[in-house]
């Protein structure tokens, strides 16, 4: 179980959490340690959603890069 | 008429010509069927004829051309009927059977005019080709391969190979940025030719220029929309086909038409019937990650609050029994010491009832008993002492007798008669008796008192006795 799990990890923990709490596997002692940890994993995974990725201008000068090699 | 100068005969160049057009037209007067690969169409838009250049060519290499023209209301006859056909327009590099007559121009030369082209034929090669594409990439085993690759659970950063105007572009942008879910995506524009004789060479070279930015995509989208069914056939290209099997990344096509799957479609990863839908499908991954996510945080909420109500239940219950145990244990146990407490009372009374009664009739046995004993050692005591008296007062008796037997015999010898009858005498002066030298000076009259009578006498000297 790593600290901080990317999403796809973050979405199989999350799943099996649910199977182990749905199937009654867990004992009250253990709950709290597990929501913990599903509600970092919830997090993770809704951000994920929303998150702002790529960036046009560094897409743009890699591919200036490349294909300056390339005429080279 | 030729002229004739010094028995020769010279034709003028239309003479020529002439002959030619007569000869040929007498050798080939009607049309017939030929069948070649147009290599150019050459149709000039404003005129509105065609002069394609027709070649046969044998290991790649060309055996025969010749080139050819197709007037213009031919020329509409012929492309409507591919676009009816074909879904394609007449368009160069296809092979086409045709119906033609030579023709012979006495300035443009000899041609072919082509009046009609068969498009079930170029159909038909055009369908050979396609499935030869099929068959060389299943025979290099790269089918499945883009197929097989793995798509991120979320596919957010998407290459799009469209052109700026394109109305798929639009369509295909306005559904996944406008979701209502709050899903983001990232897009960027490679722009390229779609349809049409550019359209391969156009997509390649976008996909070679994404795979050099690869890592900054999850996948590529190739989203033509807007040119119906028309111009597909550039999507059954060997070349392009195998590109897409072979990208490194997954590569989804929305190219907007209904007739039968293109072999570029069929090798991509996913393949939706307009860019509308491969949109749709693009949000859908987000649901079927979303959607779960959601649940599993619902059903833990809902899981934990059953989890921790039941436990809660089960205590209460415990503590209920345990209660309800204690108390009837507590009360059982009351009860018993009740019972004994009262039992003690009673066994205890009648044990000191019992006690004293036996301790009072011992007491009286005692005391009878010592009474009598006491009684009886006083009484032997008495006697006994009744005895000793007799016997102490007997000896008393004699021991006095005795002892005035010898007083008797001690007086006797001291009755100064018979101290004096053993020769002892009394000495007097005055009248007292004489006990030492020192009362008695010389010239003292000396009374001496013997047995018989008295002696007066007068003192001559006196001499004491020395004592040693």
């Amino acid at each position: 179980m790593t600290k901080h799990p990317n999403y796809t990890e973050a979405f199989e923990e999350l799943q099996q959490i649910v199977s182990e709490i749905e199937g009654g596997d867990i004992s009250v002692d253990q709950l709290s340690d597990k929501v913990k940890r599903a509600a970092l994993l919830i997090k993770i995974c809704k951000d994920k959603l929303s998150a702002t990725e790529g960036d046009v201008n560094q897409i743009l000068k890699e591919l200036e890069s490349s294909e300056l090699k390339n005429e080279q | 008429m030729p002229e004739k100068i010094n028995d020769l005969t010279i034709f003028s160049l239309s003479e020529v010509t002439r002959s030619i057009q007569n000869t040929l037209s007498e050798r080939y007067p009607t049309a017939f069927l030929v069948k070649a690969e147009m290599n150019k169409l050459n149709y000039y838009p404003q005129s509105g004829h065609c002069y394609p250049d027709l070649v046969e060519k044998a290991d790649n290499k060309i055996i025969a051309e010749i080139r050819s023209t197709i007037w213009k209301d031919d020329y509409q006859r012929i492309n409507d009927n591919f676009l009816k056909v074909l879904h394609e327009p007449l368009t160069n590099g296809i092979n086409i059977l045709f119906s033609a007559k030579i023709s012979f121009h006495p300035v443009y030369g000899l041609s072919l005019r082509i009046l009609d082209i068969d498009p079930s034929f170029s159909l038909g090669e055009l369908e050979k080709e396609k499935q030869e594409t099929i068959r060389k990439i299943k025979a290099e085993g790269i089918y499945q391969s883009n197929k097989a690759l793995k798509l991120a659970l979320l596919p957010k950063r998407i290459a799009i190979i469209s052109a700026l105007t394109s109305k798929g572009y639009s369509d295909f942008l306005n559904v996944i940025e406008g979701n209502t879910w709050g899903y983001h995506f990232f897009h960027m524009l490679f722009p390229a030719h779609l349809q049409g004789e550019n359209a391969v060479e156009s997509i390649i070279t976008q996909l070679m220029r994404i795979r050099n930015v690869q890592h900054h995509f999850d996948a590529v989208a190739i989203i033509r929309g807007g040119g119906g069914d028309v111009g597909l056939t550039c999507y059954n290209n060997y070349v392009l086909s195998k590109e897409i099997a072979l990208f490194p990344i997954p590569v989804l096509t929305g190219i907007g038409h209904s007739t039968n799957e293109t072999v570029t479609e069929m090798v991509a990863y996913k393949n939706a019937i307009t860019p509308t839908e491969l949109a749709d499908w693009l949000i859908q991954q987000f649901h079927n990650f979303a959607v779960p996510v959601q649940k599993a945080q619902e059903s833990i909420i809902e899981k934990c609050s059953l989890l921790i109500r039941d436990d809660k239940l089960r205590v209460l219950n415990t503590v209920r029994f345990f209660r309800s145990v204690t108390l009837s244990r507590l009360i059982k146990n009351k009860n018993g010491i009740e019972n004994q407490l009262r039992s003690l009372l009673q066994q205890s009374a009648y044990f000191i009832q019992r006690k004293r009664e036996r301790e009072i009739n011992q007491g009286i046995f005692l005391l009878e008993n010592g009474f009598k004993r006491l009684l009886l050692s006083w009484r032997q005591h008495i006697e006994s002492t009744k005895t000793d008296i007799f016997h102490k007062t007997m000896n008393f008796i004699n021991d006095k007798n005795k002892t005035l037997d010898h007083i008797e015999k001690n007086i006797d010898l001291m009755n100064p008669v018979n101290v004096l009858n053993r020769g002892y005498s009394i000495t007097m002066m005055n009248g007292r008796v004489l006990k030492t030298v020192e009362d008695a000076t010389e010239g003292d009259l000396l009374k001496t008192i013997l047995p018989d009578g008295n002696i007066i006498s007068i003192t001559s000297s006196i001499i004491k006795t020395e004592l040693s």
